[in-house]
Parts: C-alpha cells; sequence; structure tokens
C-alpha cells in the first residue's frame, strides 16, 4: 500500500499540471495516466526511468524556463525508479525522499541567507507582497493595507532610470501590521526551511521521527496556502509519504489530507473570500 | 559473506545516492551561472526562488533595430515572447543572439528593413530606507542581421 500511494500521488501530480513543449506534454500526460489506470505499469521501474527522461527533456528544451519543482520531481522520479529496483523498496525510497527534501531546503537557505543581497533585511517580501498581484488579497488580510494604500505604494515603486535620484521621495510608513507581516515571513520561513534541512540531513542515516513529519506539515501547511506552487507542495507531501512506516496509518492519512489541503488551496481563492467576507463585516 | 555484504551496501546505497547527487550537481551548477553569467537566482534548479527580488518579474528586454534610415525600438511580440524570456533570465551571448536575429528576422519578414538588432537586458533593483527601484543595464549585444537571399 505505502509505495503503491506514492506512486499514484506522484503520478496525480503530473496529470494535475501538465508541462512542457507538445513534443513531451502528451508523453507525460499518457505515461502517467498509464500508470494510474494499471497497477502492473504503475510497479515497473521502467514506467518512472521514462518519466525521468521526459521530464529532463522538457527541463532542456525549455531551460531555464523550468520552475525549481520541475528539477525535484525529476530527481524524485528517478528515485522511484532507482527504489523499485531495490531489496526493500520502501526504505530505498524513504531515504530518497530524506535526501531529496533536505538537500533541496538545504540549497533554499544558501541562497536566501548567504547569497541574496536583498532577503535577510526584508527587502524581497516588502516587494513581494506590495508588487505581486497574486498575493493582493493576502496582503490586504493579513498586512492590514487598503486597496488605496497599496495602489500608492506600488506607484511609489515604479522604477526609476539607471542612476536617476528623485527630488523628493519620501513614501508613506507602512501599516504596523504589515511590518509584521514582512518580518515573520522574511524569518519565519528562513527559521522553517532551515529547521526541516538539519533535521532531514542529520544525523546521517536515521529514520524520520515525529520532529521531521511535524515540521514538513506544517511548512507545507502553511506556506502553500499562500505561495502559488501547489506542484512543489504536492511534491514535498508525497515524499512525507514516503518517510511513514508501514504501521503509521494516521500519519500517512494526515499526508493524503493535507495534499487535498494544498489542491483547495490552490482552487479556491480563500483569501479574496476572507477579504470579501470582512469588508462586508465592516460595511454592515 | 564481507564481499556480498560490501556489494549489497554499495547496491543500497547507489540507489540513495545518484538523485540527490544530481540534485546537488545541478544546483551547484546553477549557483555559479548565477554569480558569474548573471542568471535569474529563481531559475536553473538551484533553489534560489522567494530569496530574492531578481525574478522574472524584475527582469524585462528591450530590442532596437537600426537600418539606413531607420532607428527605433521594438516591441516584443507573442511570437518573441519565449526567445525574450529566456534572454532575460539567463541573458547569455546564444540567447541574446537567438532573440536578436528572430526580431531582425521577423522585421524583414514584415517588409521593414533591419541591418542590426541591440538586444538589452535590464533588471529592476530595490534599495532598502526608503524603499526604492533602479533599472540597471545587466547585458547588452548588438546582432547583425543577414538578409536571406530571395528564391527565384
Amino acid at each position: 500500500m505505502g509505495i503503491e500511494l506514492i506512486l499514484r500521488l506522484t503520478a496525480v501530480e503530473l496529470l494535475l499540471r501538465p508541462m512542457g513543449p507538445w513534443g513531451v506534454r502528451p508523453l507525460i500526460l499518457a505515461a502517467a495516466g498509464l500508470a494510474l489506470l494499471s497497477p502492473r505499469t504503475l510497479l515497473s521501474s521502467l514506467t518512472w526511468y521514462v518519466l525521468t527522461a521526459l521530464l529532463t527533456a522538457r527541463i532542456i528544451a525549455d531551460w531555464p524556463l523550468p520552475d525549481n519543482h520541475i528539477y525535484l520531481l525529476t530527481y524524485w522520479c528517478l528515485a522511484l525508479a532507482l527504489s523499485i529496483g531495490a531489496t526493500d523498496p520502501a526504505r530505498t525510497l524513504a531515504t530518497n525522499a530524506r535526501l531529496l527534501v533536505g538537500t533541496a531546503f538545504l540549497m533554499a537557505v544558501i541562497w536566501k541567507a548567504l547569497l541574496s543581497p536583498d532577503y535577510l533585511d526584508g527587502r524581497f517580501f516588502r516587494v513581494t507582497w506590495l508588487t505581486d498581484a497574486r498575493f493582493t488579497d493576502a496582503v490586504q488580510l493579513l498586512g492590514r493595507m487598503s486597496p488605496a494604500q497599496l495602489t500608492d505604494n506600488r506607484q511609489n515603486l515604479a522604477p526609476y532610470p539607471e542612476g536617476a535620484e528623485p527630488l523628493d521621495h519620501n513614501p508613506p510608513p507602512d501599516p504596523a501590521a504589515f511590518r509584521y507581516l514582512v518580518l515573520m515571513s522574511t524569518w519565519g520561513i528562513l527559521a522553517l526551511e532551515t529547521l526541516v534541512a538539519f533535521a532531514f540531513l542529520l544525523p546521517r542515516g536515521a529514520r524520520a521521527g515525529p520532529l521531521h513529519h511535524l515540521i514538513l506539515l506544517l511548512f507545507c501547511g502553511v506556506t502553500y496556502a499562500i505561495a502559488p506552487v501547489a506542484g512543489f507542495g504536492w511534491l514535498l507531501l508525497t515524499m512525507g509519504v514516503a518517510l511513514c512506516r508501514a504501521d503509521q496509518r494516521l500519519l500517512r492519512a494526515t499526508y493524503v489530507v493535507t495534499w487535498f489541503l494544498v489542491l483547495f488551496y490552490s482552487e479556491i481563492p480563500w483569501a479574496n473570500v476572507a477579504v470579501s467576507w470582512l469588508s462586508t463585516r465592516s460595511g454592515a | 559473506m564481507p564481499v556480498s555484504s560490501t556489494a549489497g551496501r554499495i547496491a543500497a546505497h547507489w540507489r540513495t545516492a545518484i538523485p540527490t547527487a544530481l540534485l546537488l550537481a545541478v544546483a551547484i551548477t546553477q549557483v555559479v551561472l548565477a554569480r558569474v553569467a548573471d542568471l535569474s537566482p529563481w531559475k536553473g534548479g538551484g533553489f534560489g526562488m522567494f530569496a530574492t527580488t531578481d525574478g522574472t518579474a524584475f527582469r524585462y528586454v528591450r530590442l532596437f533595430v537600426d537600418a539606413p534610415g531607420r532607428s527605433e525600438e521594438l516591441n516584443v511580440t507573442d511570437s518573441l515572447e519565449f526567445d525574450a524570456v529566456r534572454a532575460q533570465l539567463f541573458p547569455s551571448q546564444r540567447f541574446l543572439t537567438r532573440l536578436g536575429e528572430a526580431a531582425g528576422a521577423r522585421e524583414l519578414r514584415n517588409g521593414r528593413e533591419a541591418a542590426t538588432v541591440r538586444v538589452e537586458v535590464w533588471k529592476v533593483e530595490f534599495s532598502d530606507q526608503p524603499l526604492r527601484a533602479n533599472e540597471r543595464r545587466l547585458r547588452s549585444l548588438t546582432i547583425p542581421i543577414d538578409r536571406q537571399p530571395t528564391a527565384k
């Protein structure tokens, strides 16, 4: 049951987010669909080697456009193919899941804490919350920023030509709730990602314990409520299922429920619904 | 017995080492390309997303065509969009040339003169306190446009 569920979740993810140029996309969809319909195809290493090759072709054809989770999905398909052929598939897959999650998060932490020039001082989230239209509802809801304030801030962030300096540039101060949102998102995400990276990579070879599951579920439950990359969330949760022992049924069910939660996050504009409800309530 | 157990251990380890080794190799390459060749940290498999403003949203390309009696900026049309996004995320000589040639060929196809196309990649940078945006040119390349001999 354990490894089949993992393979099925991966196939469903491939079907939910069709990807790649026309020469690759139908083949990925066909292989994933066939895997779901035929247990023999699902449990065959060959299926997952083929999917690894197709995803690699997709990355090469569109490089550098593919998002990072497409790379992780490719490594994961390779891990599935290699693990199915192992003497203990479940254990091999669990080790692969731990190493892949830990290493991906370690790289994310290295970028944020060491390589990026504008993350630790809060600039990244300040700019992103203000300018990315996908976060408009979340900023209004969590940052207590009115649509007018948001428009003003966006206008103030219109770029100046190289080397130009405005004569009088005194933007209005950000609301306290927005400053708190920037602070919490900057340091909260960095702390959570650091925790995931080190918990998953150290000590080497140890089995996943309650801490691993708790922080991975917490990360996915919180991050993908806002971040518009459901595919990344599904992949991490599928790897979480791979970390469960055969007797941990409740834990596996929790991962599957969270998997659907991420699906609902991506399909239901919950922040917009909340903002509309709050504005109706305050108007009444 | 020791031989088979060692062989077993190797067999178990290579199945778990290969995916992570690939991840690391690609990620290290991405960091190097981002440092030396202006690859956007968001792209390339290094997991630099949501770490910096230097992503697709704050990079753009500008195209300028020159010909006798003509010097003007071109719009990035839908047919150039893929090459433009590629060049803005990784402004390598190859991708800039491909975009410039595609833009030049489009001009010629539409009966307009084009001797050269200059491709510029720009990024928007944000300074802190007060938060302010400034544009900076990352790369620029001028590509001569060859007029293909017309078939007789």
